[in-house]
């Protein structure tokens, strides 16, 4: 077993061994066409230890998590998991080809730890602000706006306390 | 009059906040009450399973614990928070070690996995049923077509029973025809809007809703119905994400059977595409 294998094995507790390049998650996949590396490639690629190819691939980023894959693969390997594992590694080891979808996860889980719920204006305009493009998708914001779908203001929990809480243990482990 | 709990989830109180008042409508018709968990808060969502992998079921398990404690089963109608809370409730069964690592964490609540979690379809399907849904109509939909778009995650979750089949559901097809109107079969039932993509990417929002708007069109529907608020909305955006062809109403299940029982749609003022040329076709049943 390579090493680069035992360890997305561990993480991201799928057996990755059991892929026999049925092709099936690539044959589902909608973005596969848009993927440098096709998925069950990255499958391959993991199996024989190619651990910087697979890492800076930037088909890990185009992953839109919607399962298919997962649920067609004949040997049971939750592969959309294996894709974010290996995103996870990726972001670690800071060879992200993307960042945007991070960027915008942690501020997602920031504004839940402050409000216990989404703030969906201030978590966009955060992001925004992040990446330098306020004006980008204005117009399409207001007229969310005038039609009732985006709250000027956050709704928040009342045991804002306990969300805290609930985050920092969390981070003490 | 039969008891839920009801967990909204962050959708349903912003972006989708008339998609909560068609619920409760139409289940009220159908003397179902909801009672909202007191002081519930977000699942997660994709974000904390991207991140952490203990956060990712104590976000979930904070709201199933309430829900616990109160008593009821649970309905949950965005898609994406039923998956989170479901799969969170199963391994809460399953996975002794797991459970208390998170109870842990979400002390002094704790969550034992001892409620069911369920989806809007499922509970027009169990706790209405199709009987009741057809005995209800009062409004003539047959003049409507519309194509059922159940979205990515509802029946996708590996390793836990599906309630309905994971590659070609039908319940909703079957709430639907039970209305009146006519459902159209296609291969677009679960392909992906985009999701969560709208904001990092819009481009890939756009190509995957504007493919899922495109075969509707092509095969002659007048609307396309779905479950989830995200579906909803990407499908919804398309005119202000840069589509300038041809788009038809994407209107929420329970929005369906508003026409049905009482000829409208209250939310349709928050609907991006205009929903008028699809109220112009139910007609009043005369008794």
């Amino acid at each position: 077993m390579t090493n680069f294998l035992k360890e997305i094995t561990v993480r991201s507790r799928e057996q990755i061994s059991a892929c026999f390049q049925c092709y099936r998650c690539t044959n589902g996949c909608p973005v596969a066409e848009r993927m440098d590396i096709y998925p069950h490639r990255i499958m391959r690629y993991i199996q024989l230890g190619e651990r910087e190819k697979v890492l800076s691939s930037k088909g890990l980023w185009e992953c839109l998590m919607c399962n298919t894959c997962s649920i067609r693969c004949p040997n049971d390997i939750d592969v959309a998991r294996v894709f974010e594992t290996l995103r996870k590694v990726a972001s670690e080891e800071g060879v992200t080809a993307d960042d945007r979808i991070w960027g915008f996860d942690r501020l997602f889980l920031e504004s839940i730890r402050h409000h216990g719920r989404l703030y969906e204006l201030g978590t966009i305009l955060n992001y925004k602000l992040q990446k330098k493009e306020f004006f980008k998708d204005a117009k399409m914001g207001i007229t969310m706006m005038l039609k009732g779908r985006m709250g000027i203001l956050p709704h928040r929990v009342k045991d804002k306390r306990h969300i805290k809480e609930v985050f920092e243990r969390i981070k003490r482990r | 009059m039969f008891v839920l709990s009801y967990y909204p989830g962050c959708s349903l109180k912003t972006s989708s906040s008339f998609y909560e008042a068609s619920i409760k409508d139409v289940l009220s018709f159908y003397d179902i009450d909801l009672k909202e968990i007191d002081d519930w808060s977000c699942c997660g969502a994709s974000a904390a399973i991207a991140l952490d992998d203990l956060l990712c079921h104590s976000l979930p398990a904070r709201n199933l614990a309430i829900a616990e404690a109160e008593g009821y089963h649970l309905i949950c109608p965005c898609p994406a928070c039923y998956q989170r809370l479901r799969i969170t409730n199963e391994k809460m069964r399953t996975d002794r070690s797991l459970m208390d690592e998170v109870n842990d964490v979400i002390a002094p609540l704790s969550c034992l996995g001892s409620i069911e979690v369920k989806n809007i379809i499922e509970v027009i399907t169990d706790h209405v049923g199709l009987e009741r849904v057809a005995g209800g109509i009062r409004y003539d939909l047959s003049s409507i077509t519309v194509v059922p778009y159940y979205g990515c995650v509802l029946t996708r979750s590996q390793r836990i029973r599906p309630f309905d089949d994971t590659e070609d559901p039908v319940s909703m097809d079957n709430i639907i025809s039970a209305t009146g109107a006519s459902v159209l079969t296609w291969q677009y039932k679960m392909e992906c809007c985009g999701a969560g993509k709208t904001i990092t990417d819009k481009d890939a929002t756009l190509r995957h809703s504007s493919g899922i708007m495109d075969m509707a069109l092509r095969i002659g529907a007048d609307a396309i119905v779905t479950p989830c608020p995200l579906c909803q909305l990407n499908l919804d955006l398309l005119p202000l994400m840069g589509r300038k062809k041809e788009t038809i109403p994407v209107i929420f299940i329970t929005e369906v059977l508003e026409m049905a029982i009482s000829g409208v749609i209250r939310g349709s003022k928050s609907h991006i595409i205009p929903v008028d040329n699809l109220l112009t076709k139910v007609k009043k049943i005369k008794l």
